[in-house]
């Protein structure tokens, strides 16, 4: 069941629209991260969703109840800000008792949840400290800890890992994950680092220029991408336009200036605007031209234009009738610029987005 | 070396203020323990057994202490807006906020006369729309001082509360909402204390000032005296130096004793201000 929708949401700043028609929906207890590159509007959805923003028009449901009205302070979400804000003037312990004592929780009733969530995120022992004497990753922690005490109904973060040095954003995340199933809080999630995202969140929404690309977990997302804005930003580095299109049995032809493709056919590639293909620079395999060119497809003749020593493999950028590649090869002897090669196209390898 | 070059620098600033400062003043606090000669409090417990300065005294700290809070409620939500505007208007606003202390506080003052007397423009105003029966007493009244205080000194808090509340990171406000927050618990949970540094230098400021004003008062208070204008009367008028001095001290300690104990309630609110 969904937990919460935006339905139609837009939201401009100066006039300029940011979101527009925008939907989602998200489901109860799932973790989804907002992907995207910068300035796509990932913040701008989150604020909507903690009600920091108001939207122009559409709706905001939770719960099937109207909560496009519905003030910040009513809502019962837990932010975790990139920044951490925590209040400077407040010891730990007071930052996380911050929203119990507001709720006019007892005494003993804040002594007893603060110390329980502190245990939770690993930092018994620093109630009396000031934020401004914890490392980053403390002072994370405190935030996730000042949002989660409240019980929330909707946790979100907003890129909270990016002011930490890599090592400790792995152990971050992995901590992020591990409370938020422990606790089972529907957590929207935002970062424009792939990776991460990938690793923690049952589904990922890609945007682009406030849209929802595509909305899967993550294997489907990195396997199948529905539109070339998606396959380029997970990094399929290499696309066809193809001109025509035939679906036979098993597998899908398609032609671009004469050359021949083969695609295997699955059920996300059938849909009739799927005509651009799509192939990571990894999957593309280099051969001497010497060999025969395999008459069915799926080949191309090309040249060596440019050659990267990437360390563990050879980038090569293969210069071809049709348009330029980029190939990654691991390979003892490599390729000499100006050499003149066949270019392979696998048929389980490439997609078809549009 | 480099240390021993900052020093150098230092010592014309630093024979300066002692010559013409420290010398002073530890020369006139220690003249009001002598008296004909020999060492007393003689001269403490006389005027603090004098109705007439007693009274004079808790005048001054009244109107003084009244004067900054009034600033204070003026100046905050001033400072605030101020503090929020794009950058045109807001230089636009800060001119117009300091110009009060561009212009002569005599002319103020006088500007104030017109405004707040008998036949004033004020009294004028209230008695044609039926108001008030009778004209206000205004001049020359407690509040006469304080009316021109505040015009005095309300651009000093409002500079410095706009320090603070322009580094005040935006999100910390968000935060205290998403926690629960209403918007007088953001203004009373975060912006106050986090606004304390800069309210405490200001009210300070404006204490002070007001405690040690001279022309003000003694242009808008007519025959009510205030600490300086004693002091004054006591020095030139009457050439009473030895009297001149104790209420001098008088004035340098309450002054000292108002700033910490601000300081401690500024600390008390926010620890790590
Ligand atoms: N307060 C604002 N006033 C005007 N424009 C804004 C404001 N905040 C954001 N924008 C614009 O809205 C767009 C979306 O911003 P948003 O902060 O949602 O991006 P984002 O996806 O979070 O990017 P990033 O990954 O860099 O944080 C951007 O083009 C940005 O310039
Ligand atoms: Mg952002």
């Amino acid at each position: 069941m969904a937990l919460f929708t935006l339905e139609n949401i837009s939201v401009a700043y100066n006039k300029q629209n940011i979101l527009q028609d925008f939907n989602l929906e998200i489901e109860e207890g799932k973790f989804v991260s907002l992907l995207g590159p910068s300035g796509c509007g990932k913040t701008t959805t989150l604020r909507l969703i903690a009600g920091f923003l108001e939207s122009n028009n559409g709706k905001f449901l939770y719960k099937g109840k109207d909560y496009t009205k519905v003030p910040v302070n009513k809502r019962n979400f837990g932010f975790v800000f990139q920044n951490y804000a925590l209040f400077p003037h407040l010891t730990i312990f007071d930052n996380v008792a911050f929203g119990l004592r507001l709720r006019k929780a007892s005494k003993s009733e804040i002594e007893k949840r603060v110390a329980s969530v502190l245990e939770i995120v690993n930092l018994r022992g620093f109630e009396k400290r000031y934020p401004k004497e914890l490392s980053g990753g403390q002072r994370q922690r405190v935030a996730i800890a000042r949002a989660l005490v409240i019980e929330p109904d909707l946790l979100l973060f907003d890129e909270p890992l990016s002011n930490l040095d890599a090592n400790l954003r792995e152990n971050m995340r992995i901590e992020i994950r591990r409370i938020q199933q422990e606790l089972g809080i529907t957590t929207v999630y935002v970062s424009h680092d792939q990776e991460e995202c990938f690793a923690i969140s049952d589904q990922v929404a890609i945007m682009n220029k406030g849209i929802i690309e595509q909305l899967s977990d993550p294997a489907t997302i990195y396997n199948y991408p529905k539109t070339k804005f998606v396959a380029d930003f997970i990094g399929f580095k290499n696309f066809i336009e193809f001109e025509n299109r035939t679906i036979h049995e098993n597998e899908i032809e398609l032609s671009k200036s004469g050359f021949t493709f083969i695609v295997q056919k699955n059920q996300a590639n059938t849909e009739s605007d799927r005509k651009i293909g799509a192939i990571r620079p990894d999957n593309l395999v280099i051969r001497p031209f010497q060999e025969l060119v395999n008459p069915g497809g799926n080949e191309l003749p090309g040249k060596v234009k440019i050659r990267t020593f990437l360390g563990r493999s050879y980038q090569y950028i293969i210069e071809t009738p049709i348009g330029d590649f980029t190939v990654n090869q691991e390979m003892l002897v490599p390729y000499q610029v100006g050499d003149e090669i066949i270019l392979e196209f696998p048929a389980n390898k490439m997609v078809l987005v549009k | 070396m480099r240390n021993r070059t900052i020093y150098l620098l230092l010592l014309p600033g630093a024979l300066f203020l002692t010559i013409f400062m420290v010398i002073p003043i530890l020369l006139t606090i220690g003249s009001t323990f002598f008296n004909e000669g020999s060492f007393s409090f003689e001269g403490y417990l006389h005027y603090f057994q004098d109705k007439y300065f007693i009274g004079i005294l808790l005048t001054t700290l009244r109107v003084s202490l009244v004067t900054t809070f009034i600033c204070i409620l003026l100046g905050f939500p001033v400072a605030y807006y101020i503090s929020k505007v794009g950058t045109r208007t807001k230089v636009l606003l800060l001119l117009l906020s300091i110009f009060p202390l561009l212009t002569s506080s005599v002319v103020r003052s006088f500007s104030w006369m017109i405004i707040i007397g008998k036949n004033g423009v004020l009294n004028k105003l209230l008695l044609s729309i039926g108001l008030i029966e009778e004209p206000l007493n205004i001049l020359y009244t407690p509040t006469a001082i304080i009316i021109g205080l505040v015009h005095l000194f309300l651009p000093l808090i409002i500079i410095t509360l706009i320090g603070v509340l322009e580094n005040m990171d935006e999100d910390l406000l968000t935060a205290a909402e998403s926690l629960g927050a209403s918007r007088l618990g953001v203004f009373t949970k975060v912006v106050l204390p986090l606004s304390m540094p800069g309210l405490v230098i200001g009210s300070i400021l404006v204490f002070v000032g007001s405690f040690t004003a001279y022309t003000t008062p003694a242009l808008l208070g007519g025959k009510q005296r205030v600490i300086s204008t004693f002091l004054y009367q006591n020095a030139t008028t009457l050439n009473d130096w030895h009297t001149a001095a104790i209420v001098a001290t008088i004035m340098i300690v309450i002054t000292l004793l108002v700033t910490i104990i601000m300081n401690q309630i500024a600390y008390k609110i926010n620890p790590k201000g």
